[in-house]
């Protein structure tokens, strides 16, 4: 697709209140998908590297399970310690059932 | 014994009867909902009234830091208090952190069966060990300071350079666990290990509640909110129903029901399309009294539109048959067998020392008020819409909590409709409240019966907290 946008997955993949860890030009990403819509953003937490697709969706909170830091999945912005730095996160076009994200982050 | 039926003549002047046995004039609410087409379970039919004294009490209670740290030990610490739902936990991990004032405790399913509460606290060198309030998911536990970690169920899972603690053991160096007892869908924790199991605690409320369980609801919205004021000034101002008529310009309430049932359990119950207008035969002005609203006003004023009474039908009964059946279509729940009085009246417990549960269906709401970390003059107030669920269908995943401001208004939160303009109105005097409490020569005074309830508060708490300060 143009403006470097990548078909990564279709909205019926990812349940509402689920995520989708997705391999992508050598990182991981994680699909999310909130009641507010889906949302992609890193999928290693800024604070020790564990896979917060390890973890869980609550709302538009995503949880990691190593030492309970939490972000917002709209935007990787830290919502608890002991996390510093936002997630990645990267936007999104859906058309259709085709979702297709853009891998340069918005805030990497 | 009944006693609203003596009515005291001339509410101006000094009543000539025993202190707390005066009632205001016209039908009680006993009496209402004795003349419901669908009958009230036999829990809302009791009486049980109770004068406290009537002394003033010192505003002190409300501001001074020094009573404030009196709570912080002799309080939170000892009491038993509500973390969250079980629907909270659904699933093997999910984690909920409570604060309350300098204390913060980890709830957490271990397995099926089993949900355990730990201090929020390493047991190496003592690092709070989940930040954020609210919802986690983890299996396990792990230190950010050294990675000291734990198993779901506090034992130690790993502790890095092992060789240098051979003075650490499960048995000194797990999470250290508090007290975590269930009732009606709700995780309550103690952190007094020495307490009194919750079901003594809970006193009426397990056999009141029965006739109408909790457990089957669903929270369909949490707003949590930023009171500027005491927490126990913010609660007490959800406790009776005489601010109706100044605050809500409303004329329900003034003949409201209220009941001590116990030291921890109280209760008021407040008619819903139907009122009093004797009860405010001395209040300013002539509304609502001359002339009274028609049973037709009243079928408006429950939303109830387009359907004109017949003769001899009454709002109360037309508007729980109407909510009886569209509400009871639109959450696929049978409703036929609810009474007039849960499908609309305001009925309100409250346990000791800042809970409060309403099992009624137009107003189905759980209450929380708690100090704002550790500051005397704000609280946080969490307010829960608890909606019945199909007898077929699993708890959904609860809400996340929405959080408001003490600048932000109820209103901004749609889902709460109707109700988001009356949480303004309530919420509205508290920093004004807070302001007097600072600039008076006298403490503040209570009626005799309708603020009996938060007389019942504020003894058991000194009791409760004097005795905590003997035992220590």
């Amino acid at each position: 697709m143009k403006d470097g946008y990548q078909l990564i997955a279709s909205t019926t993949d990812v349940a509402q209140g689920k995520t989708l860890c997705l391999q992508l030009d050598g990182r991981e990403i994680l699909l999310c998908h909130a009641k507010e819509g889906f949302f992609a953003i890193d999928n290693l937490c800024t604070h020790a590297e564990a896979r917060l697709s390890e973890g869980k969706l609550k709302g538009c909170k995503i949880l990691c399970p190593l030492h309970g830091a939490a972000f917002d999945v709209r935007d990787g912005s830290v919502l608890t310690r002991p996390a510093r730095t936002p997630l990645a996160s990267y936007p999104l076009r859906i058309e259709g059932e085709q979702i297709y994200v853009l891998t340069e982050a918005t805030n990497a | 014994m009944r006693v609203h039926n003596q009515v005291a003549q001339g509410m101006t002047k000094k009543s000539s009867l025993e202190p707390g046995t005066a009632r205001a004039q016209g039908p009680a609410t006993r009496d209402v909902l004795l003349t419901d087409k669908h009958a009230a379970p036999s829990p809302l039919l009791e009486e049980s009234p109770q004068f406290l004294g009537d002394e003033d009490i010192p505003f002190e209670r409300y501001t001074s830091q020094d009573y404030f740290d009196r709570e912080m030990k002799s309080l939170w610490p000892r009491t038993w208090q509500w973390a969250c739902r079980e629907e909270h936990l659904a699933d093997t991990g999910d984690v909920q952190v409570y604060d309350i004032g300098r204390y913060s405790i980890i709830i957490t399913r271990v397995d099926e069966d089993t949900i355990k509460a730990y201090l929020n606290t390493c047991t190496h060198r003592g690092t709070r060990l989940l930040d954020g309030e609210g919802s986690h998911y983890s299996q396990g536990f792990t230190c950010p300071f050294h990675g000291w970690s734990w198993h779901l169920d506090g034992a130690i899972r790993n502790i890095p350079g092992r060789w240098d603690f051979p003075h650490v053991t499960d048995a000194t160096h797990g999470l250290q666990e508090v007290l975590c007892q269930r009732w009606g869908g709700f995780v309550f924790i103690n952190m007094d290990r020495d307490a009194q199991p919750l079901e003594a605690y809970l006193g009426v409320m397990t056999e009141h509640f029965d006739a109408f369980p909790l457990d089957r609801r669903r929270i369909k919205l949490h707003v949590q909110k930023r009171l500027p004021a005491n927490w126990k000034a913010a609660q007490e101002a959800f406790m009776e129903a005489y601010h109706n008529f100044e605050t809500h310009d409303s004329p329900h309430g003034a003949n409201a029901q209220y009941d001590i049932f116990g030291k921890y359990v109280s209760r008021f119950i407040h008619n819903l399309g139907s009122y009093s207008p004797q009860a405010l035969s001395d209040y300013p002005g002539d509304k609502w009294r001359d002339p009274p609203m028609t049973e037709q006003e009243m079928l408006a004023g429950l939303a109830v539109e387009g359907r004109t009474l017949a003769e001899g039908e009454t709002a109360r009964e037309v508007a729980a048959q109407t909510i009886r059946e569209n509400l009871g279509a639109e959450l696929g729940v049978d409703l036929s067998a609810t009474s007039d009085s849960i499908i609309l009246d305001s009925i309100e417990y409250h346990l000791f020392p800042n809970m409060f549960f309403f099992p009624g269906i137009v107003v189905p709401m759980v209450y929380r008020f708690r100090p704002n970390g550790m500051d005397v003059d704000s609280c946080i107030f969490d307010l829960m819409l608890m909606e019945p669920l199909p007898d077929d269908e699993e708890h959904p995943e609860p809400p996340e909590p929405i959080h408001l401001s003490v600048e932000q208004s109820y209103t901004e939160v749609e889902e709460l409709a109707w109700l988001a303009p009356v949480y303004d109105e309530d919420t509205g005097n508290l920093q004004l409240q807070t302001q007097g409490f600072k600039n008076a020569f006298k403490g503040m005074t209570l009626g005799n019966y309708q603020e009996s309830r938060i007389r019942r508060i504020y003894l058991t708490q000194e009791e409760f907290m004097q005795q905590a300060e003997e035992r220590s």
